[in-house]
């Protein structure tokens, strides 16, 4: 009797476990938010991985190359701690896409972050407001769902990444019948907020239905629109925000949390490592602003005394330097680590006196420099000071103010 | 012999420990003196930095009228006429004389906790609108910049005192300045200041930030001591603003108003343009200084085109991202002005306002004003 007890006590305790979803959010009694992947907490070490090799751009299809990029990468990424890698987009051939995230997750214990870009980059212009254009979205994201939803080493899904500023016209504007009879300016951006957030609602449900055993994430450039997130797309399980604010990120955990009370993943984020002013790299400033960072999603996360509680990690801006960024539109330019300063944004201020205030340089990125030199066919892979400086605050994390002078 | 040497080796070493001393207490003394009277010999920095509309300042630094100590103060006559066209003017006491950053000077006061100075109108009513520790740039920059301001003068002698505790005064090159305005003294005019120094005080504790009481005005009218913040940050086609802050044109509560002229011809070919108020001028984010404004909802102003149908991309509070940045921001926009005055509001609840360096800013565009636009703001405050 004691035995076949036992044995049913198992046996509900195993299904009950068994309904939980692989990879969910836990809302905690405390209203914290914390990822759990396994049954166990898991804090998202994670870097935004695009790796391009010098004289390529981003049409270059890595996923296909012989090299395997990902396996030399996985070593490294492994040794500074990472555990995730966020995709922007999948690649067509599904299968090499299957091998990436396999070859990670089983060589490295590395997990995945896959995302879809929700035609953003269509030419002219992304029709939002365009049952088609929706309905030619949805279904790539549905088959992008379907190929890899039962991938172990998959953590969840990003939908879109700064899509939300083409409701403001900044960026790929766009508009609709509906939204050209509004004469309002004002009231056609909340109109146009509210037909792309209800589309992503939309595709997050769908997702859901497809796979519930991921978390979808809404990609979102800064807290842009997420009051009109929180009326209109409250299905997705997280906030994915590309946020570039230097030393800090101010209020941004508090400020989510008033407005749209999601968990958060600091999706992509960061520091370049170039002084645009002194015209020299700077792997100090890089390591400054990160070490700066990632103390703050610390400092955030759930069961912080100090903090909101609804960060769930990062995935900082990127594992390596891509040398195409700069100059696009010229092959030419592909080979060369440009120098030149393409934005500017004074939360960088050691740069700041660059020329146009331009201090942002596109191309150095990467936690890990590309050098010219083949290392088995692969551009050699040169860890910067960040990568050792966050390996270190990963092993040892000491949340402390950060004041406004780089290490040496 | 043997006793003699013990002696002599004795002083040997107590010399050099007993003129360390004297060199300690000469390094750290109780003040450092910038004006005490004409050619006192502990006198620092030279009021060389004339700045603004130098042309409407007079200065007697030698003046024998009721001083407050001693028998000479400095007397300074503001006239207020504009003489540069600047509608501001100010000294700078610099160290060397004229040294805008661009050679090694300054002084180390690292010990220092405070600077005071007395200060009397000649009828009372007078306003300084910041004076100043620090903030000189150049390849020397200050290693401070610490403002306090506006002040009202009375008619007596008064003591101000600046709280430096806690800043880095290691490259002091701008000791002491001033700063006013035409709008502040619309007829000039004429102070006396005295016994500037710098002092040491252990009991003093670093400033805590206050929270401001609401309302903060931003502007309230030209003249308006309440008024915070400077129109200093010009952007994109600076070229194509005109800005006045005190035009009469119909303004909506008081005797001024500002009016704005956007010309929308691209002189800088960046094809749009705005203004950020800012604490202190030209603060990009790069100078500790910003107000707490966290008991503030709303900021609310009031707004018209000079013919109604100008498009204002973007009216904003904070924002301004730099090594010390806004701590929050929150727009409206784009919004289509009224020709009569329309109020606006910026809704503040649940922003984080405790650090504000951009106090309010616009933004538009000549593809949205090709033929430029005029248009007009008042009562511009936070509540």
């Amino acid at each position: 009797m004691l035995v076949a007890c036992s044995f049913l006590f198992i046996f509900f305790v195993s299904a009950a476990q068994a309904a939980k979803p692989a990879v969910y959010i836990q809302k905690l009694k405390n209203q914290h938010y914390r990822l759990m992947v396994g049954g166990r907490p898991y804090i998202v070490k994670g870097v935004c991985y695009n790796p391009i090799p010098i004289g390529m751009d981003y049409d270059y299809d890595w996923w296909s190359d012989p090299n395997k990029p990902w396996i030399t990468d996985g070593k490294l990424l492994k040794q500074m701690g990472i555990n995730t890698i966020r995709l922007y987009q999948t690649h067509e051939n599904s299968e090499a896409v299957k091998q990436v995230i396999r070859d990670l997750y089983k060589l490295y214990g590395i997990r995945t972050l896959l995302g879809d870009w929700l035609g953003f980059w269509e030419y002219p212009c992304p029709f939002y407001g365009d049952r088609k254009f929706q309905d030619k979205v949805k279904q790539k994201v549905v088959e992008m769902v379907d190929l890899y939803k039962d991938e172990p080493g998959l953590l969840g899904w990003i939908l879109g990444n700064e899509n939300n500023y083409s409701c403001l016209g900044h960026v790929n504007p766009w508009s609709s019948p509906e939204v050209d009879s509004e004469p309002d300016p004002q009231k056609q951006k909340l109109m146009r907020a509210k037909i792309y957030y209800s589309f992503v609602n939309e595709i997050s449900q769908q997702v859901h239905k497809l796979d519930p055993n991921h978390p979808v994430g809404l990609g979102n450039g800064e807290l842009v629109g997420l009051d009109s997130a929180a009326k209109y797309c409250q299905d997705v399980d997280f906030v994915a925000c590309i946020i570039y604010r230097g030393k800090t990120f101010g209020n941004l955990f508090r400020s989510l949390r008033m407005t749209f009370d999601k968990p958060l993943l600091l999706a992509e984020f960061g520091a370049d490592g170039y002084d645009a002013y002194l015209k020299k790299e700077d792997q100090n400033m890089q390591a400054f602003f990160l070490q700066s960072q990632w103390a703050q999603i610390y400092e955030n996360l759930a069961n912080s005394k100090t903090g909101e509680g609804n960060c769930i990690g990062g995935t900082v801006f990127e594992w390596t330097d891509e040398w195409w960024k700069h100059a696009p539109d010229s092959p030419d330019g592909w080979k060369i680590h440009d120098t030149d300063s393409s934005w500017s944004n004074g939360s960088y201020y050691f740069d700041i006196r660059a020329v146009g205030n331009k201090n942002m340089n596109e191309e150095w990125f990467g936690l890990v420099a590309l050098g010219e030199q083949l290392e088995n066919g692969l551009n050699k892979r040169i860890p910067r000071k960040a990568f050792y400086v966050i390996r270190e605050f990963w092993g040892k994390p000491v949340i402390k103010k950060v004041k406004g002078k780089k290490a040496r | 012999m043997k006793k003699l040497l013990a002696v002599l080796l004795a002083l040997t070493l107590l010399v050099p420990a007993m003129a360390a001393a004297e060199d300690k207490a000469a390094a750290s003394p109780k003040e450092f003196v910038i004006f005490s009277d004409k050619n006192a010999k502990d006198n620092h920095y030279i009021p060389s930095g004339w700045m603004g509309d130098y042309g409407d300042i007079k200065m007697n630094d030698q003046t024998a009228t009721n001083p407050h100590g001693g028998t000479t103060c400095i007397e300074f006559i503001y006239s207020a006429k504009r003489s540069q066209t600047q509608g501001w003017a100010g000294v700078y006491w610099q160290n060397p004389a004229n040294n805008w950053g661009n050679k090694k000077g300054g002084f180390d006061l690292t010990g220092m906790a405070k600077l005071t100075f007395w200060a009397r109108g000649a009828k009372g009513g007078e306003v300084l609108q910041k004076v100043l520790v620090g903030g000189i740039k150049g390849t020397y920059p200050d290693s401070v910049m610490v403002e306090m301001g506006p002040i009202e003068l009375t008619d007596t002698w008064k003591q101000y005192t600046i709280n430096l505790v806690g800043k880095d005064l290691t490259y002091v090159n701008g000791g002491f300045g001033w700063t006013t305005t035409a709008d502040l003294n619309s007829n000039g005019a004429t102070f006396y200041l005295d016994d500037i120094k710098f002092e040491v005080d252990p009991n003093l504790k670093p400033e805590v930030k206050k929270q401001q009481a609401m309302p903060f005005y931003i502007y309230a009218d030209r003249s308006s001591i309440a008024n915070h913040f400077v129109p200093s940050g010009w952007m994109g086609d600076y070229g194509d603003i005109k800005y006045d802050g005190s035009s009469k044109e119909d303004a909506y509560l008081g005797d001024t108003c500002v009016k704005i002229i956007y010309s929308g011809k691209t002189t800088q070919g960046a094809r749009w343009a705005g203004i950020f108020w800012q604490q202190p001028a030209n603060n990009w984010g790069g100078v500790d200084a910003g107000f707490d404004l966290s008991l503030a909802t709303k900021l609310t102003f009031w707004a018209r085109g000079a013919v109604g149908g100008e498009r204002i991309e973007e009216f904003k509070v904070g924002g301004i991202m730099g090594e010390f940045s806004d701590s929050d921001s929150a727009t409206i926009g784009p919004v289509i002005l009224n020709k009569e005055w329309t109020q606006y509001t910026i809704d503040l609840k649940g922003k984080d306002m405790s650090y504000v360096i951009g106090g309010f800013c616009w933004a538009t565009n000549v593809d949205n004003n090709p033929e430029g636009a005029t248009f007009y703001l008042d009562e511009i405050k936070f509540e």
